[in-house]
């Protein structure tokens, strides 16, 4: 679709944007990356040396100056020690790569709900409810022959189904799925939480495939089933395991994915498919702009909330997720309230007016004189 | 580039450090240290005992004259030439700062008394000028023409130095007391650690036990006061094992490079870090040193930063003693290490 590049990169751009071990910076490209750990982390303090990696310079502080490093400078707390070598994005251990895509997926979908709370624009690749229809107009000859093919397939099979004394899986098929069935994506639908991305997960970001990507820390707000992620749905549907849209959905299959507004939602939906409440309002303005097939009365106070333009609280669900890999909350940035321990808490007494008390330096005066 | 080495002083002190003071002079290389274990050691030349720990020393008008603050409640002056020991004025207290302007020949002296002591050492036979305090004075620092008492309840004194030496000077028996030039209340929030003063008298930094310095301006302005600011610094990562989150260090000292001025900091944590005021930019941290700095001072020509590493008293310690691990560092900066890049 040719579309007009907007300010905000997508997500595939943002994952492959290398970046920094040490201060979780990302750059534009290895090049830079490079030089800034060379004068960010790599620079020797005594004369300004610029080494490669952490141990280049360990071995030129030990024989240049005799001393030896202890850790990474300007680096964040639990990424300073010099048992990692890194060079540019080689020697990242593999679940900090993870820990730092999951922060740019989280981060991404954060903006990105926010970006369509703020604008009530509709997300990527889906105009306001008229997905379906608009759908329709881009069919090509093939794939109306296609299309053909395959009901006549369907019915043939519905007839064999019924000669073996099996009832049919669905009422008749209406017109609209086979429009479905014949692209690689479904069509996105005003109920879908978050689009289809462009490219089926690029190669080399396992994280990004493998958690789905409109609930990136939760991979458990997809219930698992036999449809495929959609990042990874290449061929049309079988179409015999695709539930009639309206009816019951297949044991299994979550309906979100193919809740396509006109019926009722299933009970509980938004929540299972939304894992933070900023989600949640992103879902619901999304939602106040498509049919008004949307009921639920939490839903509609999210659609009013967001109309109003309260501020949902921050993510906690997200900060909860994100706090189970400590390391990456702190790599994080994670701007949370920090516990934190004071040495010396005395706030009306300073630490000299105690030592003065203590036995060993108390003055008395009698004592000199 | 020019080297940049440090070195340990061979013969420390044997107990904590309070204080440290380079001569004035461009090229003097001496350096004072007043010390807990009761002495101030002159480097280079000896140590003049005390009868109780020394809480600050200071240089005079000349590198053979020295001034110290005592917890026997006594401010001396030291004739460094002949080791001659003098009592300028005697608090009530134990007195914890003690400052000299060059400028105005004033000594002052801050005492937990609650007062300040204003000294006119042009003439030693004349008593000093007191004047109250609303707390407790815990940090002094003077300035070309300003002097800043930080005190208890994040009181903030700043005393105008030539009404100070005008009231000193004034006929009138006894002599007015001076008003503070302007009062103001510390930017943190907990007790002050430090404070030093820019050199070219624009403004302060203060320090608290709470891991932050904060850089603020003379000037009364509503921009020079939009300008101030507050950062964080000398705290570590807690680990996750102790429930995570940091670990915050006092921040014991505070010094601004005579030309430069950059500023160093010295914390609990052990670590130095220098920083660029305009920039508001670390320009480098020091590798940590095996225990927590508690006092710093520049060469009067910023060649060399003298830094004294001891314990740090920390909340519930009831046998503290810096014996044995008190060491003084000399480090020798270089052409170009603590010079900032300006402002961007």
């Amino acid at each position: 679709m040719g579309k007009k590049k907007r300010g905000h990169p997508d997500i595939e751009e943002l994952l492959a944007r290398p970046w920094c071990y040490y201060c979780e910076r990302d750059f534009e490209d290895l090049k830079l990356l490079i030089s800034h750990q060379k004068a960010k982390h790599f620079k020797c303090e005594r004369c300004g040396k610029r080494l490669n990696t952490a141990g280049g310079l360990s071995v030129h502080m030990n024989q240049v100056h005799k001393e030896t490093l202890t850790s990474v400078e300007n680096a964040l707390p639990n990424r300073q020690g010099l048992d990692v070598e890194i060079f540019g994005m080689e020697g990242v251990p593999e679940d900090i790569v993870q820990q730092h895509n999951q922060r740019i997926i989280q981060n991404f979908y954060t903006a990105q709900a926010e970006r369509q709370a703020a604008t009530g624009n509709p997300p990527r690749g889906q105009s306001g409810g008229q997905g379906p229809a608009k759908k329709i107009k881009y069919e090509t000859p093939e794939e109306i022959k296609k299309r053909l093919a395959e009901h006549r397939a369907r019915v043939a099979a519905q007839k064999a189904a019924a000669a073996n004394g099996v009832a049919p899986p669905a009422a008749p098929v209406d017109g609209q799925s086979p429009a479905q069935g014949a692209s690689p994506f479904p069509p996105p639908q005003p109920g879908y939480p978050y689009p289809v991305p462009g490219a089926p997960g690029a190669p080399g970001m396992p994280p990004y495939a493998a958690t789905q990507p409109y609930a990136p820390p939760t991979a458990a707000a997809y219930p698992p089933g036999p449809s495929p992620p959609p990042g990874t749905t290449t061929a049309p549907f079988p179409l015999p395991a695709r539930p009639p849209s309206g009816a019951a959905a297949a044991p299994g299959v979550p309906p979100p994915y193919f809740y396509n507004g006109a019926g009722a939602p299933p009970p509980g939906y938004p929540a299972a498919g939304a894992s933070t409440v900023d989600e949640l309002v992103a879902n619901a303005a999304r939602q106040g702009g498509g049919p008004g097939g949307v009921g639920g009365d939490d839903i509609d106070q999210l659609i009013r909330m967001a109309e109003a333009g309260i501020k949902p609280p921050p993510p906690a669900g997200a900060k909860a997720v994100a706090e189970e890999g400590a390391a990456a909350a702190a790599a994080g940035g994670e701007r949370k309230k920090k516990e934190m321990r004071m040495v010396y808490a005395d706030t009306e007494v300073s630490p000299e007016e105690k030592m003065a008390m203590l036995p060993r330096y108390r003055w008395v005066e009698e004592a000199a004189a | 580039m020019a080297p940049a080495t440090q070195f340990e002083v061979a013969q420390p002190p044997t107990d904590a450090i309070s204080a440290l003071a380079f001569a004035p002079g461009p090229a003097s290389r001496r350096l004072l240290v007043s010390s807990w274990d009761k002495n101030v050691y002159l480097y280079e030349i000896g140590t003049f005992e005390h009868r109780a720990p020394v809480l600050d020393v200071c240089f005079g008008s000349g590198p053979e004259e020295a001034f110290t603050a005592g917890l026997d409640h006594q401010v001396k002056r030291i004739d460094l030439a002949t080791g001659e020991q003098t009592v300028v004025s005697k608090h009530s207290a134990a007195v914890r700062c003690v400052v000299y302007s060059s400028e105005h020949s004033i000594l002052i002296s801050a005492s937990w008394d609650s007062t300040l002591h204003v000294h006119n050492t042009a003439n030693p036979s004349q008593p000093p000028l007191a004047i109250p305090l609303p707390g407790k004075p815990h940090a002094v620092a003077a300035s070309p023409s300003k002097v800043v008492v930080a005190m208890t309840a994040r009181l903030v004194h700043i005393y105008d130095l030539p009404t100070l030496a005008s009231a000193l000077a004034s006929p009138q028996q006894p002599p007015p007391t001076p008003q503070p030039w302007q009062q103001r209340e510390s930017s943190l929030k907990f007790l002050t650690r430090a404070v030093a003063c820019m050199p070219n008298d624009a403004g302060y930094a203060t320090s608290s036990i709470e891991g932050r310095v904060a850089v603020e301006w003379f000037e009364d302005s509503a921009e020079s006061q939009a300008r101030k600011y507050a950062f964080k610094c000398h705290r570590q990562a807690a680990p996750e094992e102790e429930g995570g989150g940091d670990v915050v260090y006092p921040v014991n000292a505070l010094v601004f490079h005579p030309v430069h001025g950059t500023f160093a900091s010295g914390g609990g944590d052990g670590t130095v870090a220098l920083w660029d005021a305009e920039a508001k930019r670390r320009m480098r941290q020091y590798q940590r040193f095996p225990d927590g700095v508690a006092a710093l001072a520049f060469s009067a020509d910023g060649r060399y930063l003298a830094i004294g590493v001891c314990p740090g008293f920390e909340t519930g310690m009831e046998d503290y003693s810096g014996e044995g691990r008190t060491k003084l560092f000399i480090r020798e900066l270089g052409e170009t290490e603590a010079k900032g890049k300006g402002s961007k």
